[in-house]
């Protein structure tokens, strides 16, 4: 009954545990939009970083080529950004694109697998844009936005 | 045409695909495709079929109870980017067709050259722009509904054009603006009663549309003109031309073939995520025996995580004269006076074809898995006074004027 009682109490700990730890999981991974380091330019809105990687806009503020990257689809920080910025859940980013595609107007942004990957291709291109965990931000990128 | 376009489309895609091999760095040099529908509908108007644009021999009602062919359809599209400029593709789709095959057409075959990213130009078979989904009208998974409004998409129920189209986007403040301009032509075949298609040609068709977004608005002006070639009336056309000046009066005046048809449009919607609003209106222009004809839907729906329930009301109706005197028989010999009240007859039971209808939707869309779209979706249409609706096969038991309940459900997914 005791041997019983315990094992209550640490699988209702266990719980409490893995509940806290995934909460924490959320909080560390703020998404934020990142350019390199080398980029001049200083500032996008929230609407501006959105409409680059929507396809509607190609270029920064200065004129310059915006060329945007995405993480994995289902990744949590792409998921992440496009709720945070954009408004959209995976399935309607998903429904815009596949309009955008199946109509020959063009086709999404390129992909590369986790945020330590996009951190590196941001930092040694000037012209890119991306989006990665807040944890990972160093000195080569700069940080646009929320 | 058709051979010819699939011949260079697979040359090209084969070039692509070579290319990858060859550079195996961005953009990915050969991307391989594709949508579907698995849908199956129900009318509770067994005599005469619901079907979701013209080109279908037959639907839901009258055929079958539960059809399959209302919606299903199955595309694949390859894209070949050849260099960061060039690309090409080529889209085939599996779907009903006016001959009751799902024998695959092409749907697009075409070369696009970007020459800025916010110019480019595409020669070829291309997506017709004419309404806000008109491209995309077949992707079931890009859009809310399980289709959109057929009666204002069924002014134009063409879908391509084989020519050339520029697109130039250019930002204004804070809007976004893309001017695009369309000139091609399209062959396609409308199925017949007696079985076979019926061909319908469209000549010296030009689009020009104009979108405007900014943030979650986007608004579209769509204006469009084209000299129609349809053969169904040239019996009817011919037997008039037998009645010297008087005849020649009503073939000039009803005749469709080379009358230029025009199409004018004017599109909406706000879109802030979780939810949306949109509405079209368009009138058709023939100056001929098809009439002419205005439309217009508003729609709304309402995300509540992966179930976005929507509800849409669409109208359509006649704006031509539904009948006409024809030809005056007074002074003609009895035998002959025969023959012209016969003509006389048909021209008025075309003229008298009405479309008038309109239909309250409710429906759901489950984004079930991040590729697939689960929908349901009730409409009560609503038939104008002596109106046949967007119907076909109307069968002789037919109640022209009647309601009538449509259930369809579909599942919807990418590749």
């Amino acid at each position: 009954m005791r041997a019983n009682l315990l094992l209550l109490k640490l699988a209702s700990l266990a719980a409490a545990g893995a509940i806290l730890s995934v909460a924490a999981g959320w909080a560390a991974a703020d998404v934020v939009a990142v350019i390199s380091a080398k980029n001049p330019v200083t500032a996008l809105s929230r609407n501006q970083v959105v409409e680059i990687f929507l396809g509607k806009s190609s270029r920064f503020p200065d004129g310059s080529q915006a060329v945007p990257i995405d993480q994995a689809e289902g990744s949590a920080a792409r998921d992440e950004f496009y709720t945070n910025f954009a408004g959209k859940s995976p399935a309607q980013v998903k429904a815009y694109w596949s309009k955008i595609i199946f109509t020959g107007r063009g086709q999404p942004p390129r992909q590369v697998p986790n945020g330590v990957e996009m951190l590196k291709v941001i930092a040694d291109s000037p012209g890119t844009i991306g989006y990665i965990e807040q944890s990972l931000v160093d000195s080569s990128v700069k940080v646009l936005g929320p | 045409m058709r051979r010819k376009l699939i011949r260079v489309a697979l040359f090209a895609l084969t070039l692509g695909a070579a290319a990858v091999r060859a550079d195996d760095g961005d953009p990915p040099g050969f991307v391989l495709s594709g949508f579907g529908t698995v849908g199956a509908v129900h009318s509770s108007q067994r005599q005469a079929d619901f079907t979701s644009n013209s080109f279908k021999p037959t639907g839901a009602g009258f055929s079958r109870n539960w059809s399959p062919d209302v919606d299903s359809l199955l595309a694949v599209q390859g894209t070949a980017n050849l260099t960061p400029q060039l690309s090409v593709v080529l889209q085939l789709i599996s779907e009903q067709n006016y001959d009751n095959t799902y024998r695959p057409h092409v749907e697009w075959a075409n070369v696009k050259y970007q020459f800025t990213p916010d110019f480019n130009v595409r020669v070829g078979r291309i997506g017709l722009p004419i309404f806000m989904v008109n491209d995309s009208r077949k992707i079931g998974y890009a859009n809310p509904w399980v289709r959109p409004p057929l009666e204002v998409y069924d002014l134009v129920p063409l879908t391509s054009s084989d020519g050339i189209d520029a697109s130039y986007r250019l930002p204004i403040g804070a809007a976004t603006n893309t001017f695009q301009v369309t000139a091609g032509r399209s062959d396609t075949k409308s199925p017949q009663s007696g079985g076979g298609g019926a061909s319908v040609k469209a000549r010296d068709m030009v689009t020009l549309v104009d979108t405007i977004e900014q943030g979650f608005v986007t608004v579209r002006l769509s204006y469009g003109r084209g000299r129609l070639t349809i053969d169904v009336f040239d019996p009817l056309m011919d037997g008039f031309r037998q009645f010297g000046p008087q005849g020649a009066a009503i073939v000039d005046k009803f005749n469709v073939n080379g009358r230029l048809a025009t199409f004018l449009g004017v599109g909406a919607s706000y879109d802030p995520g979780t939810w949306f609003v949109t509405g079209e209106w368009g009138r058709l222009t023939t100056d001929s025996i098809i009439g002419d004809n205005s439309a217009w839907y508003l729609s709304g729906g309402y995300r509540f995580g992966k179930f976005t329930p929507y509800l849409t009301y669409a109208r359509t109706k006649v704006d031509s004269k539904s009948s006409d005197p024809g030809l005056d028989v007074s002074g003609l010999p009895p035998a002959v006076a025969g023959a012209a009240l016969g003509l006389n007859a048909a021209l008025n039971s075309a003229l008298g074809r009405r479309t008038d209808q309109d239909t309250i939707s409710l429906g759901a869309r489950w984004d079930v898995m991040r590729n697939v779209a689960l929908k349901l979706q009730y409409d009560h249409i609503r038939l104008g006074a002596d109106s046949t609706g967007l119907l076909g096969n109307i069968q002789p038991g037919f109640q022209p004027g009647s309601n009538l309940h449509v259930i369809s459900a579909s599942v919807d997914f990418v590749f």
